[in-house]
């Protein structure tokens, strides 16, 4: 005993600090885990940052997570996460977060309110402001990170409730070009695909995409594959996918639509095309063919900046895959040609025949957790459930099934975000509502949008943390629980719906933006409106009538719990006249693609081929900004504007704390730049400190930064696709300096 | 939809009758309600087979090591994209503090215009062969199992000296400032004994990690013929494990993201302090006896007692501030224990006896020359056994000074090789030592005015200021010989020390090389150069010179430390990209 203990004072081998660590058998499947992180119980949920939409398995004790991990038994992620997704939990609880209302007091200070001064203040606010200047003197800007439930309330309380006529969502800068690049090509906006399409491709198209950074979970699924596939990968920069590839186009900044129309013309050429599926499933491939007769190779070669060989061998590779999938992210939606790049793409999948099939498809990565869900149900600038406010049937329908007078529906559709923006600087705008957004860091040409902010009469921020740049500019802040405090359902990239569930209580007086909602809707007066919308899950089967009949029919999905038990259900799911009916074919199969039947959404069921001649860069380089400025994701670690990320204190580790910009050795030494360097980057709009970063990976005359610095959207020009709408944050011209050198 | 949900419906539908403070209250209830549980149904509780294994199990070897063999992480270079999942994953799976991370992923790159290459680089504990944390560690918290061959750290043994992590060529060990202990990877040790695979494997979604068997002569082979990871520490200080493979040719250039950034060290403010001042007073003790065998006997009988005793009390202010720098102090009587491999024990003993030895020497001088002169004068052989105590504490105290060199020299670092490392702390103790002596000397003839004091000044000066002239001159000129390092092409670890002392740490060096010159060559010509300094008038003006030369030396010696710590760079693993 007494020698036992002297042994223990020299040499102690087990100890509280040795406990500390110990692991210990973990049940529910988990295998081993630290004994003072063992659960009682465990839930599962979805992740809440991109629209891969991984399921995550919620380790509780006494109803409260401790704990996540990657579902195993989850079609998406196969028991794999990102960075982000293991510390989804971490980043809510900080100090930044939202615990009270805050109210800007006379000496332009936010001070601490209750909720009731706050909701009336927001009631008062906002009610006169309409009644001075009309109902389309106000707007609200809401996010794809919001749930389902939560962003049909927001559409529908603004818009039906208030009286708001114009409102957008940030998915207007990640997703707008997808969206009418499908609505236009296909009648309905509808990626048709299924992850399991990464499995069963033997060719991959991977354009403006970095899945090994910005979807490692969908690179997880290329890796997959055992078909040893070709994979391509086209993009101004060496990515990390880029790396991975078989074949990188390292293509001139916006070349790529050029690309493709030259690659169109090969394929035709070569007689490389599917006529029986371009003759029976689409229209106006004629004209397509007439058009891309313009892009000769040497065309081709000059604006893409690729060289003939390469233009070929693509071209083969497109032609010799027996499963060709194209997949395309930001670099391709976020530009001044966004949705006819998307089209070029689509043309090339419908020509050749891969779509509709497993492994194929014209693909588009999805930004936000529910992105896709709010494109159904955001009932900003189309309505509820992908219908059109300025169609009376369409109003009538909605009406009727919210039961709500058709004449409260406005019948005409919202402006897009850029016109909101445009409408306060104009002075037709005078409140502002913003949801789970960061404009101010976000919107492109920061210094401008800073400057158009200041204008409004009343802006209230609506978030889970009161530090936001956008948050510092507010009126009145409304405090939310975020993911993981609060319930409702995403829809991901391959449509699949699943909730998310409350397992994390929210900090002070902080509540779910669906509460929030409830309450406004209750001090506006309009809560009558709303009887039905008392729970996630009762919305929930209020937006299942609203998909009735639509192509994204979710009426086969009964409630929260089936899609829980089924791994989430991929729309459309119409109701198959039983339960049972739906849960069969679900058990049958969990992986569904659109247009096996080659059936498109246009009245006559037909893809259109749609094309328009490719336009110069929005703004080229010149003597004095002779650089590309290129942005884009930096690491796995960081969302967006990092309000979120920032406040892991191991994400913060695996990124760069302060902004750098990568720059070509060659044009380093012209100017005079070593590697790590402090440099000005300065466009005709604003300039920003950074360290410099040398490297091949950026090609000379280009220089790239991640997009999560605020700064870095103090360089960006308001260039807007005239489709989509969709800011062009990939391209605008800069120079850059050693600091001290100018 | 389930009962409970249902019923809370129905409550929920009266809301409309409500007043708004009520709906609120309502509200803000219901957000503090979770019903994740209730509400849906739990995964089963009875699953003990890990779902996850049927993805990892292809990543696990099929058999344990056998004799000359142990388990190691396998990384396949071509399927890490740099996602850096498995990090969070280690941090979650092992329930990590708020910001410790047992893993890293950095980032390589090289090539041409035309072949740009870029490599990340997913790591974590190598568990060496002969891992340089265990060798080091003075209490033996470190244990190499003998049949895994995973290096395990016993946090309970731990005092948080943090030489493991010096030591470390990758930088493994992980400080914990809040436990005060170190912690580190154990490859899951509990997993993998029951065949389940560690936290980095089981998550990495493009199964870039693996366990395998290694066995333990091909790992030292490899080594011998470096190919561990491209501008990678030198894989033969410790032989690491771990096998990265690719089926890429790498090009020569490949350098780490973070080549070019430097960063200063932490530096170890108590290790500041308890070396500069344990080789103080090592100096002192050793300039006073050399001072001693040149004086007549009533000169000693005055200064023995007095510089004895001011070492001595500087070597114990330095013993007092060593223990500062461990993270669980109460633990310090643990130091010996490794006293058959690591430097630290060697040292603290050292310094120990150094301390024991100096006390009794100092207790035996007040009593042999204050106390009992008379005695003294009477028995030579007291007077001898009193001298060769001191020449006993000398000789421990230098004992000590070369276990402090030779706890850096281990570390294999090029700015804390022998030479540099024993040159500097040598010459420490010389200048430092001079100028206490020099300092202290002149301070008891302020005191005293006596005339002995003032002849013993009067003949030992002019050797004492010319020693420490010549040796703070060579010193400084040693020190600043590695800014020559800043014309080479490469970019050395010394190259990386030179240029964060012209850099990031520039107002140290600065500060460090005007205190050495004032203190070491200016203020001691202008003392040399005065008319009678020792006598009055001079005297005090004299005394303020000499207390002002001790400080400025004595603040030079600490900067000095100070850049040892903070300017030293070595080959390191690949990092991210630095702003």
């Amino acid at each position: 005993m007494i020698s036992d203990l002297a042994k223990n004072l020299l040499h102690c081998k087990q100890g509280p600090l040795t406990r500390e660590l110990l692991r210990s058998p973990g049940r529910f499947g988990l295998g081993q885990l630290p004994v003072r992180k063992q659960p009682d119980a465990v839930t599962t949920t979805t992740c809440g940052f991109c629209g891969t939409g991984c399921g995550l398995n919620i380790h509780l004790k006494d109803g409260e997570a401790i704990s996540l991990s990657p579902r195993t038994e989850y079609p998406v992620n196969l028991g794999m996460a990102c960075p982000k997704g293991w510390e989804a939990l971490a980043v809510l609880d900080s100090g930044d977060r939202a615990t009270t209302p805050l109210l800007r007091d006379q000496a332009g200070k936010l001070i601490p309110v209750d909720w009731e001064t706050a909701a009336t203040t927001f009631v008062d606010r906002f009610k006169s402001i309409q009644k001075k200047y009309g109902n389309d003197s106000v707007a609200f800007l809401g996010s794809g990170q919001l749930p389902n439930e939560e962003v049909a309330f927001l559409g529908a309380l603004a818009k039906f409730g208030m009286g708001f006529v114009h409102g957008d969502g940030n998915t207007r800068q990640c997703m707008a070009s997808a969206v009418t690049a499908y609505k236009q090509s296909f009648g309905f906006d509808a990626p048709g695909y299924t992850y399991q399409d990464y499995e069963e491709s033997d060719v991959i198209v991977f354009i403006g995409a970095n899945p090994c950074i910005a979807h490692p979970i969908m690179w997880e699924r290329v890796t997959r594959n055992r078909n040893n596939p070709t994979i391509v990968v086209i993009d101004p920069r060496l990515t990390e996918t880029a790396m991975q590839a078989d074949l990188h186009l390292q293509i001139r900044p916006k070349g790529d639509l050029s690309l493709f129309y030259g690659i169109s013309r090969l394929l035709i050429e070569n007689d490389w095309i599917d006529r029986d599926f371009i003759d029976s499933h689409t229209n106006q491939f004629e004209n397509y063919q007439r058009f891309v007769q313009d892009f000769s190779l040497q065309r081709t070669v000059e604006e893409s900046g690729l060289t003939p060989q390469l233009l070929k061998d693509v071209t083969r590779i497109i032609a010799g895959g027996e499963a060709v999938s194209f997949y395309w992210t930001m670099g391709v939606n976020q530009s001044y040609q966004g949705t006819r790049t998307a089209q070029a793409i689509i043309n090339l999948a419908l020509m050749t025949g891969n779509i509709g099939k497993p492994g194929t498809g014209p693909n588009s990565i999805t930004g936000q957790c529910n992105a896709m869900g709010s494109r159904l149900f955001s009932n900003t600038t189309s309505l509820f459930g992908g219908r059109d406010f300025t169609k009376k049937e369409d109003r009538q329908e909605v009406a009727d099934i919210l039961a709500i007078d058709e004449g409260d529906i406005p019948s005409v559709n919202s402006w897009p975000y850029h016109k909101i923006m445009d409408g306060i600087l104009g002075g037709k705008i005078k409140g502002l509502w913003v949801i789970c957004t960061n404009s101010v860091h976000s919107w492109i040409n920061q210094n401008q949008s800073r400057d158009i902010l200041e204008r409004l009469d009343f802006l209230v921020v609506q978030d889970m943390y009161h530090n936001t740049e956008t948050a510092k500019m507010a009126d009145l802040v409304l405090p939310a629980a975020g993911w993981g405090e609060k319930q409702g359902t995403f829809i991901n990239s391959e449509r699949r719906i699943n909730t998310i569930k409350k397992v994390a209580k929210a900090p002070g007086q902080a509540l779910s933006d669906f509460s929030i909602f409830k309450l406004l809707a209750h001090y506006w007066g309009c809560e009558e409106m709303f009887r039905q919308w008392t729970t996630p899950e009762s919305v929930f089967q209020i937006l299942k009538r609203l998909t009735k009949g639509q192509p994204c029919d979710i009426t086969g999905i009964e409630d929260y719990n089936m899609l829980d038990e089924m791994g989430g259900v991929q729309w459309p799911c119409p109701d198959l006249g039983s339960s049972y009916a739906v849960r069969d074919r679900l058990l049958e199969s969990n992986q569904r693609r659109l247009y096996e039947d080659g059936r498109f959404y246009h009245s006559d069921g037909r893809a259109k081929f749609l094309f328009e001649e490719p336009r110069p860069l929005s703004e080229p380089t010149s003597e004095k900004y002779p650089f590309i400025l290129l942005t884009g994701r930096g690491t796995a670690a960081q969302w967006h504007t990092q309000t979120r990320t920032k406040n892991s204190a191991v994400l913060r580790k695996l990124y760069p704390s302060d902004p750098f910009v990568e720059i070509n050795p060659a044009d380093a030494k012209k100017r005079e730049i070593s590697m790590n360097d402090w440099v000005f980057v300065k466009s005709q709009r604003g300039k920003m400190k950074a360290t410099a970063f040398l490297t091949h990976s950026v090609q000379p005359g280009q220089v790239f930064i991640p997009m999560h610095y605020k700064q870095t959207n103090n360089l960006t020009d308001a260039v807007f696709d005239p489709d989509s709408h969709q800011p062009s944050f990939k391209a605008c011209a800069v120079t850059i300096f050693r600091v001290g050198t100018y | 939809m389930n009962k409970q949900l249902l019923d809370a419906n129905e409550s929920k539908e009266s809301a409309c009758s409500q007043t708004g403070g009520e709906l609120i209250y309502q509200l803000l209830q219901e957000q503090q309600e979770l019903t994740a549980v209730e509400s849906f149904s739990r995964l089963h509780s009875d699953a003990n087979l890990p779902a996850q294994s049927k993805y990892y199990s292809s990543l696990m070897p099929s058999t344990p090591p056998g004799e000359g063999e142990q388990y190691a992480f396998e990384v396949d270079l071509d399927l890490c994209t740099g996602c850096k999942a498995c990090v969070t994953a280690c941090h979650a799976m092992n329930g990590l503090d708020e910001d410790e991370t047992w893993r890293k992923v950095g980032l390589l790159i090289g090539g041409t215009a035309t072949q740009p290459v870029m490599q990340h680089v997913t790591m974590a504990c190598h568990h060496c062969i002969d891992a340089p944390c265990m060798a080091g560690c003075p209490v033996e918290a470190y244990e190499k199992d003998p049949v895994t061959g995973i290096v395990k750290h016993l946090d309970d043994q731990c005092f948080g000296c943090q030489y493991c992590s010096l030591s470390c060529p990758y930088d493994v060990p992980q400080y914990n400032a809040r436990k005060g202990i170190v912690r580190k990877c154990d490859m899951c040790s509990d997993r993998l004994s029951a065949s389940e695979a560690p936290a980095c494997v089981q998550a990495c979604p493009n199964k870039a990690i693996a366990i395998q068997v290694v066995e333990l002569d091909r790992v030292i082979e490899d080594a011998e013929a470096n190919v561990f990871l491209p501008a990678a520490p030198e894989p033969c200080i410790s032989y690491p494990t771990t096998t990265y493979k690719t089926k890429k040719v790498f090009p020569r250039n490949m350098l780490p993201a973070d080549y070019y950034s430097v960063t200063p060290q932490h530096p170890h403010l108590p290790l500041i302090i308890m070396l500069v001042l344990t080789q103080l007073s090592v100096g002192a003790f050793t300039v006073g006896m050399i001072v001693e065998n040149f004086l007549d006997l009533n000169a000693t009988t005055l200064m023995m007692p007095i510089h004895a005793t001011g070492a001595l009390l500087f070597g114990l202010l330095a013993l007092g501030a060593s223990t500062l720098h461990l993270g669980r102090p109460q633990y310090a009587y643990r130091a010996f224990i490794g006293i058959r491999h690591s430097w630290l024990s060697r040292e603290i003993i050292a310094f120990g006896l150094f301390a024991g030895t100096a006390v009794l020497y100092a207790l035996s001088s007040w009593l042999s020359v204050g106390v009992f002169p008379e005695v003294t004068a009477q028995l030579p052989i007291l007077e001898h056994g009193n001298r060769a105590l001191g020449w006993g504490v000398t000789f421990t105290g230098g004992i000590g000074v070369f276990c402090s060199v030779m706890i850096y020299v281990f570390t294999k670092k090029v700015y804390w090789s022998f030479v540099s490392t024993g040159f500097k702390f040598l010459l420490t103790a010389t200048i430092l030592g001079i100028a206490s002596f020099w300092a202290a000397l002149t301070m008891v003839n302020l005191v005293t005015g006596s005339e002995l004091t003032e002849s013993m000044l009067r003949s030992v000066s002019p050797f004492l200021g010319q020693a420490l002239i010549a040796s703070s001159m060579i010193k400084l000129f040693f020190e600043a010989s590695i800014f020559i390092r800043l014309t080479n092409r490469q970019n050395s670890p010394m190259k990386q020390s030179a240029r964060l002392m012209i850099g990031p740490l520039s107002s140290p060096t600065l500060a460090r090389f005007a205190t050495g010159i004032f203190g070491g060559v200016a203020l001691p010509l202008v003392i040399l150069g005065q008319q009678e300094p020792f006598r009055e008038p001079h005297l005090l003006l004299t005394a303020i010179e000499m207390v002002i030369l001790f400080l400025a030396l004595l603040v030079g010696e600490l900067l000095e430390r100070y850049l040892f710590f903070a300017a030293v760079a070595a080959p390191r693993m690949p990092g991210g990209i630095r702003s």
